[in-house]
């Protein structure tokens, strides 16, 4: 009995000891699996893209009738060539004048609109124009370097519309430090104070070193067929104050500098189709103003009122730290199109986000996609209002997916 | 030897309806198994020494708790009071340790559980008093254990990574105070015990009960089997737990 006993203890102790070899771990495999998925690829995409033709707007009613640059006559051109340290000028047109030094360039035209064709290439050029005219500037197969400044600065308040000459390549360099003229603005290497219309099927790459890309003070359309590179590791890559259209186009905007933005408008910003591909790599600009500690977080697409999207596709990535996809200070609305965003940064001094809307969210069509790293993929301050119907309706941890 | 053996019939059943309860048990408490094996030498009336390995299970028997060896030295100062002094090394299964976002739902962080090791010192008061066939005993053991530091996965929601997480080293002082019974029955093998022993930092840390049975064989030979109700303090994140205790000790 007392043997069975100690035989029973032992056998028993033994086979519990045993038997102790299962985890009591919460099984969050599952969970974890969702907090690592890995963010669609996004990079810069020089691709042809097929888009719907460009059809000029013809009622003189439409806001949008002097956007075209078809809608204007141009039987007043004149020529310019930029070649090395000088430029050559050809043609004439009364009320236009046309001063140079070296290769830098300053046209001051009071004549209506007039067709600047400039080609050529200057490592130490540039072009500047004034007036109270609307003008053309075809670009055909130019090459401007201003190591002082902006490559082409358009004081006019009037239509600047930038045509890339069909299957030209077109290159505009600013200088890490601008010569500045008094009560004169150069925000970037391709400024204007008034419109910017970007038509052609020609590509032009903007480097910016100094200061922005491409910046209006006024805003920028962009039409199909145009091809836009800009690589800023300055401010901004493209940037408008009163806002942003794009009808069409193969847009890509890469910027590194620390709070900066790929495309910035301060107005209202549509999109109506092309492809925009903007890759934010700048961290967090931290800076001390006026004695107050002020931070400024990068994004992919910066916009300070409405963003509209009614098709095309938007690509945007923001991988500094503290970035957005989208940042948006008022409404978004998402009617068509597909808009994908991703913010892969750290959270060292802000929180990155794919998506931050300080207004209303609001989609009842096309392909949303937003992903966060290290935070809520999306943040919306105001309502939320997705449409019935929708094909895909995904939330996870680390990305919202929404498709129809 | 007829009394004698109800009574061993009388604690073991006892002992086993306990044991045979634990899945039943409140879902904050846990259940457990300590095992221990030993070996004590006495070297005259006053000094003696012994070495014990120990393996403790929890999670209802199924997941390893701890593995320890350790020794110790005893010396009888008086004939009612005893000094001892000893030295385990410990090697835990750590429990898992998730934290939540302030939205008590979301996920912070998770720290898997992981194996550590720590080491611990002892040293102790024992004075006991008979009445009759009874020994009470009152132990008093200051106890020091020290843990080093240990880079461990942690996983950051937040981050949405893994990443490595530094346990700190850190020394910690406790006193334990044990009060016991332990009854001499006549012409039996089997000594029944209880006690409750309190551990106290600057707070009550936790409280043990237990009830078992001591048997000697051939004074050679000595098993123990007991149970045991542990009870956690305020502070600590432990569940309260439920042990079956099972130990042999060779003597020499």
């Amino acid at each position: 009995m007392k043997q069975l006993l100690r035989y029973s203890l032992m056998l028993t102790a033994l086979a519990l000891t045993m038997a102790s070899c299962v985890k009591d771990d919460t099984d969050l495999d599952d969970v974890i699996a969702q907090y690592q998925v890995e963010p669609v690829s996004i990079e810069l995409d020089f691709s042809d893209l097929s888009e719907v033709p460009d059809v000029p707007v013809t009622d003189e009613n439409d806001s949008a009738y002097n956007d075209y640059v078809e809608n204007s006559p141009w039987n007043k051109v004149i020529s310019i060539t930029f070649d090395g340290g000088q430029a050559i000028v050809d043609g004439s047109v009364p009320g236009v004048l046309v001063q140079h030094s070296g290769a830098h360039v300053i046209v001051s035209n009071f004549s209506g609109p007039v067709k600047f064709i400039v080609s050529g290439t200057t490592t130490d050029g540039s072009l500047k124009f004034y007036g109270d005219k609307r003008f053309q500037l075809l670009l055909n197969g130019v090459d401007i370097t201003n190591p002082h400044g902006a490559a082409i600065n358009s004081q006019s308040g009037k239509s600047m519309y930038v045509v890339l000459a069909d299957d030209t390549q077109n290159s505009l360099c600013d200088g890490p430090t601008y010569t500045m003229v008094d009560e004169e603005d150069q925000k970037a290497a391709l400024f204007s104070e008034g419109q910017i219309i970007f038509s052609g099927n020609g590509r032009l790459d903007v480097t910016a070193v100094g200061r922005g890309g491409i910046r209006s003070d006024d805003y920028i359309r962009l039409r199909p067929g145009v091809k836009i590179h800009v690589n800023s590791s300055a401010l901004d890559g493209l940037r408008a104050n009163d806002g942003i259209i794009i009808d069409g186009g193969v847009i890509n905007i890469e910027t590194t500098g620390a709070g900066a933005k790929g495309v910035r408008s301060g107005g209202p910003m549509t999109v109506n189709g092309g492809r925009l591909v903007a890759i934010s790599d700048g961290d967090t600009r931290v800076e001390t103003v006026e004695a107050v500690l002020d931070t400024a977080t990068c994004a992919a697409l910066y916009c300070d009122t409405l963003l509209t999207v009614n098709a095309g596709i938007i690509r945007l990535k923001a991988t500094g730290d503290g970035g957005k996809g989208i940042n948006a200070k008022r409404d978004v609305t998402i009617n068509g199109g597909s808009v994908e965003a991703v913010a892969s940064g750290t959270r060292k001094v802000k929180k990155p986000r794919g998506v931050k809307i300080e207004g209303n969210f609001a989609i009842s069509g096309g392909y949303f996609y937003s992903y966060s790293r290290r935070s809520d993929p999306m943040e919306v301050t105001g309502t939320t209002r997705i449409a019935p119907g929708y094909k895909t309706y995904d939330i996870q941890p680390k990305l919202i997916t929404i498709a129809y | 030897m007829a009394g004698c053996k109800r009574k061993q019939l009388t604690v073991i059943l006892l002992l086993l309806m306990l044991t045979a309860t634990f899945p039943t048990l409140s879902r904050a408490d846990d259940a457990g198994l300590i095992t221990t094996i030993g070996a004590s030498h006495k070297f005259n009336k006053k000094l003696s020494a012994g070495v014990e390995a120990e393996f403790r299970s929890r999670n209802t028997f199924r997941t390893a708790d701890r593995v320890s060896l350790g020794g110790d030295v005893s010396y009888k100062l008086l004939p009612w009071l005893k000094a001892s002094a000893g030295y385990v090394l410990l090697i835990d299964n750590n429990r898992e340790k998730i934290t939540y976002q302030d939205d008590g739902v979301s996920y912070n962080n998770w720290r898997p559980s992981y194996w550590g090791v720590r080491h611990r010192f002892n040293v102790s008061l024992t004075g006991s008093y008979k009445v009759r066939r009874v020994e009470l005993s009152l132990r008093e053991r200051w106890q020091y254990t020290y843990r080093p530091s240990k880079m461990i996965d942690n996983f950051d929601f937040d981050e949405g990574e893994w990443e490595d997480h530094e346990v700190k080293g850190k020394g910690k002082n406790l006193l334990r105070s044990r009060l016991q019974a332990e009854w001499d029955i006549p012409k039996c093998k089997f000594d029944p015990f209880a006690n409750v022993e309190f551990y106290t930092t600057d707070v009550l840390e936790k409280t043990r009960f237990s009830v078992g049975v001591n048997h000697s064989l051939k004074k050679k030979h000595e098993f123990k089997l007991y149970y045991r109700y542990q009870l956690s303090g305020k502070s600590s994140d432990e569940p309260d737990n439920h042990i079956l205790g099972l130990g042999y000790t060779y003597k020499f």
